[in-house]
């Protein structure tokens, strides 16, 4: 310490002493100075001043001083020793009189007298007392600036009593005993409990702004221990401690995030200081801040008496011992240090033993005959032996851990010309001249990161040290290498670098933490359940077995809050701009080359925002252009999986083995569908889990085949038609060339809008290509594998695969490429199925009857084994089917069952769609007991099988035939223009609330396609036309309009409370609606000011508008896909291939009879397309989810929304609206026994007691909701009668007014 | 989370005269579209007013409810209409002209400018005023027509051709004079998006050098006037119509000559604060003629939007240094710009006048020995010059 202070005070000094503009040791100044950065300018800021006026003096002084001595002593070395010693004087003396200081020198000078000498002697007194002065500020600096440079490890306390009790502590000496304090410490009672609750923020925004900024300091804090750098998060806290404005932002997590920390480190004097802030800011500790206390007394090997007191204190704040191996988040190595401890005090404790997951039993009445025990199963198991699979896992393993893959392009390889070859070689040498740029800048960004740090602000740096610097080059050249030329916008750029960050972080933890070797015992221990050719003792569900393996996983790692995401990104992103350059002509290198960036930071206008975007110079695109690699890298978790995923068991844990996947996928930044998923008890979630579970399970692999002939087009010259986007060499091209001087301005106005035309089709053409190559790619990299695609889902339940670009939810061509890896020979009707499949994806005979379908095929089948056989050269008549390249896929497939010499007996691979028709219409349709309505969605059985566009068309022409008749000049010009395909798109939106505006358009659009239509009435015809089909969808499905009116008037009542619409789906799967007003996040500084808004954040009102104008989609929509899960589960159960695209169902030929008997219920036999099966559950569906929609479901968690709290605007307040007295769905009522066979013969036979909703709305509501006036009352009364409880149901769904009676 | 920021495109009024411009537009077959990224969708909407998606607003009555609503300012007392026709003249005698009128009103200039043997069209979208001013066009023989513009109206490329007007090349005279307000709430956007007309010659300017007399506020006046010399003040939008245009004051008239309607006819009385501050204000009536040298061989119809972006750009950090807006504007070495526009290289963005703008563009624009001259341009790679 003192060596340290004599070196700075000397520099300090020397620096003084010497006159200005003497740049050698001021440089040289610099390099030491650079220990202690930015103190420095303000420590030489006073001498600076005074420079000019005294140091002329004291250079005289000195050379005076100096020649003096060398009269005296005629020696030369000793005039530096000299200066030395007057340069260390006044730190050796400390506060010596100034006096002291002179004898030698006024002794040394006899000689001279008289005035002059006189003189000099006071100037020299003054100036030495100067020095002096100067000396003790400097001196008092260095401490000061030594202070600063250490972390603190003591804090501040702003409570005197306890910052005199930890002053007296500490002056104990290291040695004394420091459980003593921690001991007292606990006793004391917590003083400020709940100040801080008592200053609730003021308004909302700045409770949002504090909300933010707490998360981003726990994040950091949290980080910086995984990182190691504990002394800095501590550092952190207690300058944040200290500082008492900002005390309210610390909040207990963070102290026992760091007290956490030293106690793994064993450092207990630390931990004591941390507990000292905790007591300080008036915080009672809690479970944890006990659990991190014992931890590190275990640590230590404290003795029994202070673990006695610490358990004693535990005991009377009333924290039980118990929980602390339970409920605590603490992985095994630190329970068992905690066990330790705990034994010491009370030797013959025991943890409790980690409950038994109660028999995990979903409480939905739906669900009940999935997970009967009772019953026969057969579940199904792949197709691959124990070995080969266990091998398949150690690949995806690999992959994994390597977070990117390399896949080979498809694209036609270039010639390999001298320039291929040169451009290539550039490329290579720039990228790896980067990668150094890029290390080196991030060691500078690290740097001045923690110097920022120690201010105490929360800063990147740990962030930075997650992963290696190479790293973190390698990601950001990816990055790089796939910006489009017309570059990308910084925000996204920005999110996209922090999400990927936070990726790799995540896999190399669980690298680090051992996870894999247990990972890879239990998933071979899984594996028996899916084997071929393994044993299980009781056949069980995957999740079922996966969680009798072995205790859940450790707990997963938390997101970063989405600011600090984007800072990181935003960082990184700053980093690459800065970083990469490349000589300004890369043709001919002539002298020392000029450097110039390779991106631009530059800005759009849009409206009046600008956005700021990254974009390549146009060089460099084009020497990527002309290197014309061929290779593609993806991240890990965008590739199909080589090994059935992990089965989902929590909303955290499943699909791929390392990478981290999300039950529900949301908008980056959204949490309150991950609050509600967490807060679910498990068990209600069983259902969504095991659905999502069995649809990654299914294996697929490539249809070699179509995938040839797809290649084949894609690499020649492509072909639009059939979906195989064309290269850009086939972009049109302007017809432009030289202009005359003299072109007239319009003229080149004219020829402005022809480029920009072809620019935009270049464009719309380019990203389609990319998109093509993408999933061709992947598919020949996939080629002569077995793959899984693991699935999530949406907010809604409705289900996704979590690759993006390759999977079976794409287009047609996309659909096509896919085939079920295993499988099953076509038994006795698989053919025909395969027939009737083929026939639907042509999209003719879709009002005909299975059988003539059939017929149709047997007709055709010339043209389809042609197609087999020659798809490219023959009469080509699969280009002509509605999806044409699967329908060759069946064609192929059916040329070959048909050739075997057993048809019967010919394994088929390829999958049979059974598709729902317009699945919205149905469940309104079932919602509102449309007979009609239901009849042409096909609920009501019927020989033929009804298509409800045609329906809607045929309606509209009637009223077009009226209106004609009447002398309407639109509806005559539309007369033989009414098709089937102008009204399909609008019809099918309409259920999900698609207004006339939009309908207008989608219609205009199909009449723009009418080639021989007048497309001066376009505008006019489609407003017509719009207005007709709404007319007809009312006509035909009266109550479906009421409904969806009454379901938004509800959401718009509920947004109004202030919460957002919540519900539980039938399956058990809490929903929210992430719609409330944007909260703005703005990140400062750097390249340009970030400023994003979301949507998602619920501090802020719910956005009444998107709310309610969502809420009838989105409440389909999850109807939906309960119907789809559960069909999923009885499949699974019945060992069928299961694989859906919402509401188009996939499975073996031979299974498609059993699929469509699935799930069990009342149905009537029958032989058509659609089958009636899939409409069914709807019915039952129906109530189990009206009932808990707008309450926010009680057993799933989620609180009602407080409908009671304030009156609702336009209604009386409710009557009752307890959430206590919410029935709860584990009592069966909801769902009718299937009891009641549906009577073919009969219109629809509702069961469901959905069908209330309309006898129970009291009149005046009902005028006031434009609901119908009840025609069913008479049925509403019977049903109520028999069934008590529903009516009790429905009136709290209703928040009836009181005098409504409600029914018992 | 990616929440539109703005939605749509903000939608001009309906106005006479812009409604008229922007069917035009439409009419046109309008435009690029920017589809620079594929996330636009994500909330980076594009505000290109010539690119409104279609011909669909009259569909949409809660919008056109909300334009309904603003009112609008129309001329009424005959002494005013006295002078402005006086003013529009410029001491010529009976020289016949062709006047468009925007949402004449109550007629009352209109009758001053027939009176004086003009010949008018008068464009009004508010059906109220039909009536009258069809009267008033009796026995003129034909020198008056009453257009009501209603949605859906027809594009305004079949409406100039029921007129009968005839487009005259750039460098010929003016066709004709179009005389109006600025509505009052959108004077920036309508100023916006006739400079994206003009320069793409588009709307009516591609009937030729269309001269423009319109009232506009005060405010506004001047900052379309500002130079350096007036810094604070100065802005993109001076730029370019400085650039573009001949700007000439020709009269000031206080804001309570005139009066204010709400649709369907209806007298408004100024009740809120805002509008009482307005009164205080003048209204100036300009009159904008396009330069007939605009147009050289490096600003061009073709390329005026990245003009455009250029001065977006300069404008946004108009304080800094014009050297550093050139680097991330143009690939080209900021030095020899320099050094060819003859600037310092300290000279801020607001030291520049709007013809040291064109001049560095085109210096740009024509700079030997780079293929790629601007970082903004997205269709720079499919142009050939």
């Amino acid at each position: 310490m003192s060596a340290l202070r004599w070196g700075r005070g000397a520099a300090g000094l020397g620096r003084a002493l010497w006159p200005a503009g003497h740049p050698g040791l001021l440089a040289e100044e610099g390099a030491l100075g650079g220990v202690w950065g930015r103190r420095r300018s303000s420590s030489a800021s006073p001498c600076e001043q005074d420079r000019g006026k005294d140091w002329g003096h004291a250079e005289l002084l000195e050379v005076l001083e100096a020649r003096v001595r060398q009269l005296q002593a005629e020696c030369v070395s000793e005039v530096t020793v000299k200066r030395v010693d007057v340069a260390r004087l006044p730190e050796a003396g400390g506060f010596q009189p100034p006096r002291k200081a002179q004898p030698g020198a006024t002794g040394a000078a006899p000689g001279l007298s008289g005035r002059w000498a006189e003189k000099l002697d006071k100037e020299k007194w003054t100036m030495q007392k100067r020095r002096q002065r100067l000396e003790a500020k400097l001196e008092e600096q260095a401490r000061k600036l030594a202070r600063e440079q250490q972390l603190r490890v003591e804090p501040r306390l702003l409570n005197g009593q306890l910052a005199k009790s930890l002053q007296r502590w500490e002056q104990g000496g290291p040695r004394s005993p420091w459980e003593e304090p921690l001991a007292q410490l606990l006793q004391e009672a917590p003083r400020r409990l709940g100040c801080e609750a008592e200053q609730a923020p003021a308004d909302r925004v700045a409770g949002a702004r504090l909300e933010s900024q707490r998360q981003r300091l726990l994040a950091f804090l949290e980080c910086c221990l995984f990182t190691g750098h504990l002394p800095l998060a501590h550092h952190v806290l207690v300058v944040q401690h200290s500082r008492s404005r900002q005390q309210r932002l610390l909040t207990l997590a963070m102290y026992n995030t760091v007290m956490l920390g030293w106690a793994r480190k064993g450092c207990f004097k630390e931990l004591v200081y941390v507990f000292f802030m905790v007591k300080d800011a008036g915080l009672a500790p809690d479970l944890l801040s006990y659990a991190a206390a014992l931890q590190c007394m275990g640590r230590l090997d404290q003795d029994a008496g202070t673990i006695q007191r610490c358990l004693e204190q535990m005991a009377q704040d009333g924290l039980q011992l118990q929980e602390l191996f339970v409920g605590s988040p603490l992985c095994k190595e630190d329970q068992g240090v905690l066990l330790r401890a705990v034994r010491k005090a009370r030797p013959g404790f025991s943890p409790p033993p980690r409950p038994k997951p109660p028999p995990p039993v979903s409480s939905s009445p739906l669900l009940r005959e999935i997970y009967a025990k009772d019953r026969p199963v057969s579940y199904p198991r792949l197709h691959l032996p124990q070995k080969k699979l266990e091998g398949l896992f150690q690949q995806q393993l690999r992959v994994e851990m390597a977070t990117t893959v390399t896949v080979e392009s498809v694209e036609k390889a270039p010639r390999l010309t001298p320039e291929v070859l040169r451009a290539r070689k550039t490329l290579k040498g720039l990228r790896a001249r980067w990668e150094a740029a890029l290390c080196r800048a991030l060691q500078e960004t690290k740097a001045s990161e923690a110097q920022a740090a120690r201010d105490g602000r929360p800063t990147l740096l740990p962030y930075l040290c997650l992963l290696g610097e190479r790293e973190f080059a390698r990601l950001l050249l990816q990055t790089l290498q796939a910006l489009p030329p017309q570059g990308e916008s910084l925000l996204w750029l920005a999110q996209q670098l922090g999400l990927r960050a936070f990726n790799r972080h995540i896999v190399q933890r669980k690298l680090l933490s051992n996870q894999v070797r247990e990972l890879e015992k239990r998933y071979s221990q899984y594996l028996h359940l899916l084997a071929s050719d393994a044993q299980v003792a009781e056949p069980c569900l995957p999740r079922q077995h996966w969680e009798a393996l072995g205790a859940p996983e450790a707990p997963h790692e938390q997101p970063w809050p989405l600011p600090v995401l984007v800072q990181l990104g935003k960082q990184l992103a700053e980093l690459l701009v800065g970083a990469v350059r490349m000589p300004s002509s890369l043709a001919a290198p002539q002298g020392p080359p000029k450097l110039i960036p390779v991106l631009y930071h530059v800005y759009s206008f849009r409206s009046f925002r600008q956005i700021g975007i990254l974009k390549p110079h146009p060089a460099f695109t084009q020497l990527l252009a002309a290197a014309a690699e061929r290779t593609l890298t993806f991240e890990a978790a965008e590739v199909p999986m080589l090994c059935p995923p992990l089965p989902w068991t929590s909303p955290h844990s499943g699909a791929f083995l390392l990478s981290p996947t999300k039950l529900m996928r949301s908008v980056e930044g959204t949490m309150q569908h991950q609050r509600l998923l967490e807060r679910c008890p498990p068990a209600e979630l069983h259902g969504a889990l095991d659905a999502l579970t069995q649809l990654g399970n299914c294996a697929w692999r490539v249809n070699g085949r179509v995938l040839d002939l797809v290649l084949e087009l894609f690499t020649a010259k492509g072909c639009p038609r059939l979906g195989v986007p064309a290269p850009p060499s086939e972009a049109p091209r302007a017809p432009w060339g030289r202009l005359p001087p003299d072109t007239p301005p319009a003229r080149k106005a004219e020829l402005r809008r022809e480029l920009a035309r072809c620019l935009k089709v270049a464009r719309e053409m380019q990203s389609l290509r990319a998109d093509a190559l993408y999933r061709l790619s992947l598919a020949q990299h996939l080629r002569h594998r077995v793959f899984w695609l693991p699935h999530n889902m949406d907010f809604r339940g409705r289900t996704y695969p979590c690759p993006p670009h390759f999977n079976h939810l794409g287009s047609d061509l996309a659909r096509a490429l896919l085939e079920f890896a295993q499988g099953r020979p076509l038994g006795p009707h698989g053919l025909d199925w395969l027939k009737i499949h083929l026939v639907n994806l042509t999209g003719l005979k879709k009002r005909e009857s299975l059988r003539a379908r059939l017929a149709f095929a047997d007709e055709v089948m010339e043209d389809i084994l042609d197609s087999a056989d020659r798809p490219m050269t023959g009469r080509k008549w699969w280009m002509e089917a509605d999806e044409p390249w699967q329908a060759l896929a069946c064609c192929m497939e059916i040329a070959r069952a048909s050739r075997s010499p057993d048809p019967a007996a010919h394994v088929s691979h390829f999958p049979v769609h059974q598709d729902g028709s317009c699945n919205g219409l149905q469940h309104y349709a079932a919602l509102g007991r449309d007979s009609v309505g239901a009849a042409s969605v096909n609920l009501v059985p019927s020989d033929l099988p009804q298509d409800v566009y045609s329906g809607v068309a045929a309606q509209v022409e009637v009223f077009r035939r009226q209106d004609a008749e009447q002398g309407v000049r639109v509806a005559q010009v539309l007369e033989g223009f009414i098709s089937r395909k102008v009204v399909k798109q609008t019809v099918m939106t309409v259920v999900y609330g698609v207004t006339r505006y939009g309908g207008r358009l989608q219609i205009e659009k199909r009449l723009r396609e009418l080639s021989d239509f007048p497309q001066e009435f376009v505008w006019e015809a489609s407003h017509y036309l719009v207005r007709q089909v709404f007319l007809s969808l009312q006509e035909m499905f009266s109550g479906t309009r009421a409904i969806q009116r009454w379901l938004t008037e509800s959401a718009r009542l509920i947004a109004h409370t202030g919460s957002a619409v919540e519900w539980v789906t039938p399956l058990g799967i809490p929903i929210i609606q992430p719609y409330h007003h944007d909260s703005k996040i703005l990140i400062n500084g750097g390249l340009q000011s970030l400023t994003f808004s979301s949507s998602g954040d619920t501090s802020q009102k719910p956005n009444t508008l998107k709310q309610k104008n969502g809420f009838p989609p989105n409440f389909i929509h999850s109807l939906d896909s309960s119907h789809m899960m559960l069909t999923a589960l009885h499949c699974y159960r019945k060992g069928l291939t299961f694989v859906s695209v919402h509401d188009c169902f996939w499975t073996h030929a031979a299974d498609v009879a059993v699929m469509n008997q699935v799930p069990p219920a009342p149905r009537p036999r029958r032989e058509s397309g659609r089958p009636l099966a899939r409409a069914l559950p709807t019915w039952d569906l129906s109530l189990a989810i009206v009932r808990h929609a707008l309450l926010g479901g009680g057993a799933a968690g989620g609180d009602p929304p407080d409908l009671g709290a304030q009156p609702l605007p336009p209604l009386p307040p409710p009557a009752l609206a307890p959430a206590a007295d919410a029935p709860s769905p584990g009592v069966p009522r909801a769902v009718r026994p299937s009891a009641q066979p549906a009577h073919p013969a009969r219109p629809v036979q509702v069961p469901g007691e959905a069908v209330l909703l309309r006898p129970q709305v009291p009149e005046s509501l009902q005028e006031r909701l434009g609901l119908p006036a009840a025609g069913h009352a008479a049925v509403g009364a019977q049903d109520r009668a028999l069934q008590p409880g529903a009516g009790e149901a429905l009136h709290l769904l209703l928040q009836l007014t009181p005098g409504v009676p409600a029914a018992r | 989370m990616w929440v539109p920021v703005a939605g749509l495109p903000p939608r001009l009024t309906l106005s006479a005269l812009t409604g008229a411009c922007r069917l035009c537009i439409l009419g046109s077959g309008a435009a690029r579209r920017k589809d620079v990224l594929a996330r636009d969708r994500r909330g980076l909407s594009d505000f290109h007013p010539q690119l409104l998606p279609s011909l669909s607003f009259g569909d949409s009555p809660s919008w056109v409810t909300k334009c309904r609503l603003e009112p609008r300012r129309y001329i009424t007392s005959p002494r005013l209409a006295e002078t402005l026709v006086q003013v529009l003249r410029g001491g010529r005698e009976k020289t016949c002209q062709l006047f468009l009128e925007c949402n004449p009103g109550p007629g009352i200039l209109t009758q001053a400018l027939l009176e004086n043997g003009a010949r008018v069209i008068a464009l009004e979208s508010d059906r109220t005023f039909i009536p009258h001013l069809e009267s008033l066009g009796k026995n003129l023989n034909g020198k008056l027509e009453v257009v009501h513009l209603k949605p859906p109206i027809m594009v305004s490329k079949m409406l100039f051709q029921n007129l009968g007007i005839q487009a005259l090349p750039w460098s010929k005279g003016i066709p004709l004079k179009v005389i109006g307000i600025f509505p009052i709430k959108n004077e920036r956007k309508t100023l916006w998006k006739l400079l994206h007309d003009l320069y793409s010659c588009t709307s009516i300017y591609r009937y030729g050098r269309v001269e423009l007399n319109m009232f506009i506020s005060e405010k506004q006046y001047q900052k379309l006037m500002a130079n350096p010399k007036n810094p604070n003040l100065y802005q993109a939008l001076s730029v370019l119509w400085q650039v573009a245009c001949e700007i000439k004051l020709l009269h000031m008239e206080p804001w309570s000559s005139f009066d204010i309607y709400t649709q369907n006819g209806q007298l408004e009385k100024p009740k809120r604060r805002e509008s009482l501050e307005e009164l205080q204000q003048n209204l100036c009536l300009i009159q904008l003629t396009p330069r007939r040298t605009l147009f050289t061989e490096n600003l061009t119809p073709i390329n005026y939007d990245v003009f455009f972006h250029m001065l977006k750009q300069c404008f946004m950090k108009r304080n800094a240094k014009l050297i550093d807006h050139l680097h991330s504007l143009s690939p080209v070495d900021a030095m020899d710009i320099l050094k060819k526009i003859k600037k310092k290289e300290k000279t801020k963005i607001t030291n520049l006048y709007p013809r040291d703008f064109k001049q560095l563009f085109e210096t740009i624009e024509c700079s030997k020995d780079y293929t790629c001259k601007w970082l903004y341009d997205d269709f720079l790679e499919d142009r050939i010059v």
